[in-house]
């Protein structure tokens, strides 16, 4: 029961935020008016038909950008319960640990850095 | 118009009662977002429209975006010519309803000074590929013509108008 | 330094000729055939000369080609003339010479049907398919017949197609996009963040100037020249009034003169703060828009009060001004330079010009070599930042612009940031000739005696420069006595300088090329016509 009342406030945040992101769609698929012409609902490109095809191999440096990316979410992530776990202690112990934490953290980042993530490689001519 | 390139399908609409769509109007007509669609001159008047002196921002109508997605105002500044037709035409499509748009200077209302006998390159007027609501006319306009074509399509949309008109003294 | 002239006569030309410099615009004059024209171009080319306008007229019995030469050092202009069977109008192309021609080439034969060998892509640059004759062809309705694009022809002109290639993308940077400045479509292929290939597409605002210049009176025209560059529009009114006063060989009194620059250098200053704030909001910074805004708002109420528009000027008129200024006018021209050279530079310093990430975005990016000027026939500020002093208010002055003293900035090959600074400089420059004008202005009438009401200028053509903004205007008008001239044609800076974009944006990042393309100063309405 009692792990029922703490988690009480988590299921209430989880159904708001998904009522707060469904409902303007609702919303407006219900007053709104709709238009429908030929090129509605083609892809923008500045008014252009876009050509060329988009399945295609693209650069690496994407990826690793999305991975780097993803990598440092989940850090935060984990970040949030520490954070709300902090405020309870009273040790500095806790203090050094996190920093530890961080530390490890911003060695991905530095490394990253040193590879040259953070750059487009110029590439040679062809 | 051309046939069957452009058809609003108003009547589905499943929620609909008077008290509510006056809100809406009221709402939609006070937060006009335009979409860059500047052309030829009248372009940097419509610039100069959305900056300090002029201000078309204290109108709700200075949210300017490049993308006609999130735009629900197309200020036609300048001449439309042949080339650029299509161009036009699927750049309106691809706004979301409801949508309006206000032809500035002579050339997007009728071709401007640009029109001789044997004119080979220009529409004349805007108005013959898509429905015109405001017309705001010189060659450019002065920024308050823009302003008070705004304002006047405030006035098409909820029925009234909020701010004074200029008062002419001869 | 060898002579151009020994070595013409070499390829036995025969129609060599020395020209009346001050009613014509050019210095020599040569006719060539298509057999010779590419030694011809060859020696001009050998020579260090640029391409300086590729045109045609229509003389009904024949297609005349015209082109002009010019030296950035020597200042001497050559206008060579092939003569074309209107049947069958067929010539080398110089594209291989010239980068220019490639552009030039591919106008003329879209307007006039001229066949240009050895083109690689002969195709539609301004015009559409659905145009099916030559518009500025004398045909219709002198002939009273249109000569038709031949299916043939047309199968050409519409072949333009993007070759694809693996691991590429194409992305239109489009007519509707914040960015370029106007209609312009650039076709950008694209492998990850890098272009491959640019491919500007024009002629999204052709309005015609060219047959409007034809079908109307000298007068009439005046309003279309403020529309072809809105920013710059007294500095291509200048150019026009000054072509057909040179025509006609009426001279404006002088007060008339030191109005005209006043006047012309303002707007030379309003360009030029819009492009600093257009610039900068393509790189990201929006607020310095606003404040060029402010400064662009006090020079439109200057200038609004003695024209009558705030944008599209047509203030000029043959032989002098409409209307004389009144004292108000100096007082608020002598208010907006104290107020530019006390609090407003000094801002933009501060705000823009140290900035680490605009220094770093715009430092070596968009270089422009000298020979790669040359070959596109580049000039104003894009070819001063190569170092190159070459102003046409020092090389040909006109109208009063020997008497002021005045500094012509280069920069020193460090691309966009150079022509930022180079912008800046003109700025400053043109308020100290407008300090001089003010101070020289005599009192007087403005507007010349015996200006004839219908405008006759006799048989001939003329070609005429100014500095506009962005660069070296001609004016080329070719007159048959009657009041209509037989062709105008109007060389633009901001054509040339956007041909040297797809050399500059091949290898560079997309960010960059935005830098870059801005850094030109494009005005799409003067490309177009």
């Amino acid at each position: 029961m009692e792990i029922i009342t703490e988690f009480f406030p988590v299921l209430v945040f989880a159904i708001v935020a998904i009522i707060f992101t469904l409902a303007p769609i609702a919303i407006a698929y219900l007053i709104a008016p709709r238009t429908k012409g030929e090129k509605t609902h083609r892809i923008y490109e500045c008014g252009i038909e876009p050509f060329g095809s988009a399945w295609i191999r693209y650069s690496a440096p994407y990826y690793i950008y999305a991975l780097i990316f993803i990598a440092f979410d989940v850090d935060i992530l984990f970040l949030f319960p520490a954070a709300l776990a902090y405020t309870r202690g009273g040790n500095i112990y806790e203090f050094y640990s996190l920093l530890v934490f961080i530390a490890l953290l911003g060695l991905a980042i530095i490394y990253a850095w040193g590879k040259g993530v953070f750059t487009w490689k110029r590439k040679l001519s062809q | 118009m051309g046939e069957g390139s452009i058809h609003l399908e108003k009547e589905i609409i499943p929620v609909k009662f008077a008290a509510l769509e006056k809100l809406l109007d009221l709402a939609r007509a006070n937060s006009l977002w335009p979409m860059t669609f500047g052309l030829a001159c009248c372009a940097i008047e419509m610039m100069s429209c959305a900056m300090s002196r002029f201000d078309l921002d204290r109108f709700g109508a200075g949210v300017f975006r490049a993308t006609p997605r999130q735009a629900d105002l197309m200020i036609v500044t300048g001449t439309v010519t042949k080339k650029m037709a299509p161009v036009l035409l699927t750049l309106y499509e691809q706004m979301p309803s409801p949508k309006w748009v206000i032809a500035m200077g002579n050339c997007a209302i009728s071709g401007g000074p640009f029109v001789f006998e044997d004119q080979y390159n220009i529409v004349e007027g805007v108005d013959l590929l898509i429905p015109v609501d405001v017309y705001v006319p010189g060659c450019p306009p002065r920024p308050e013509g823009l302003l008070e074509g705004v304002l006047k399509l405030e006035e098409k949309i909820t029925g009234s108008r909020r701010f004074p008109a200029a008062e002419v003294n001869w | 330094m060898s002579n151009p002239i020994d070595k013409l006569s070499a390829i036995a030309l025969p129609g060599l000729i020395e020209t009346d410099y001050q009613t014509r615009g050019y210095h020599y004059c040569l006719e060539a055939t298509a057999d010779n024209i590419l030694p011809v171009v060859q020696t001009f080319d050998d020579e260090g000369f640029y391409l300086e306008d590729l045109t045609c007229v229509d003389r009904e019995k024949q297609l005349e080609l015209v082109y002009f030469f010019f030296h950035y050092d020597r200042h001497k202009r050559f206008k060579v003339v092939v003569a074309l069977d209107p049947a069958q109008p067929s010539v080398p192309s110089v594209s291989g010479i010239y980068s220019s021609a490639y552009f030039l080439e591919r106008e003329v034969c879209e307007f006039f049907g001229v066949f240009f060998a050895g083109h690689k892509n002969l195709t539609y640059l301004f015009l559409h398919d659905a145009i099916d004759y030559y518009p500025l062809r004398k045909d219709y309705p002198l002939r009273k017949e249109r000569v038709a694009v031949s299916a043939a022809e047309k199968a050409r002109l519409n072949s333009f197609a993007v070759t694809e290639s693996d691991d590429s993308f194409f992305v239109n940077m489009g007519p509707q996009h914040p960015s370029t400045h106007g209609v312009l479509r650039i076709i950008i292929k694209m492998d990850g963040e890098y272009i491959l290939e640019a491919e500007p597409v024009l002629g999204y605002l052709h309005r015609m100037h060219e047959k409007m210049g034809e079908n109307r009176t000298y007068q009439q025209f005046l309003p279309n020249t403020g529309r072809m560059d809105y920013l710059g529009a007294i500095s291509f009114n200048l150019g026009y009034v000054t072509a057909v006063e040179k025509m006609l060989g009426i001279a404006p009194p002088p007060r008339a003169e030191h109005i005209r620059i006043i006047t012309t250098e303002l707007n030379r200053i309003a360009s030029h703060l819009l492009w600093v704030g257009a610039y900068l909001a393509d790189l990201g910074a929006l607020t310095p828009f606003l404040f060029v805004f402010d400064d662009r708002e006090q020079i439109l109420d200057i200038l609004e009060a003695v024209t009558g528009s705030r944008l599209t000027y047509c203030y000029f008129r043959f032989g002098g001004m409409p209307d004389d200024v009144d004292e108000t006018f100096a007082e608020k021209t002598k208010r907006f330079i104290d107020r530019m050279h006390n609090e407003r530079f000094s801002m933009y310093e501060k705000l823009i010009t140290g900035n680490p990430i605009f220094i770093s975005r715009t430092k070596n990016v968009g270089v422009v070599t000298r020979e790669s000027a040359r070959k596109h026939g580049v000039t104003g500020p894009v070819l001063r930042s190569c170092g190159l002093p070459f102003d046409m208010r020092r090389v040909e002055p006109y109208s009063l612009y020997e008497r002021f003293n005045f500094d012509i900035p280069v920069g020193g090959g460090n691309g966009a940031l150079d022509m930022y600074r180079i912008r800046i400089r003109e700025m400053e420059m043109s308020l100290r000739i407008i300090e001089q004008a003010l101070a020289a202005m005599p009192a007087g009438p403005v507007m010349a005696e015996k200006v004839p009401k219908k405008i006759k200028p006799p048989a001939g053509d003329i070609y005429h420069t100014v500095e506009s903004p962005r660069g070296e205007l001609g004016v080329y008008i070719v007159s048959d006595e009657t009041d209509r001239p037989y062709r105008m044609h109007w060389r633009v800076p901001s054509y040339f300088n956007l041909m040297t974009f797809p050399e500059s944006a091949r290898g560079i990042l997309l960010a960059d090329a935005v830098a870059v393309l801005g850094s030109l100063d494009l005005v799409i309405p003067e490309i177009d016509r």
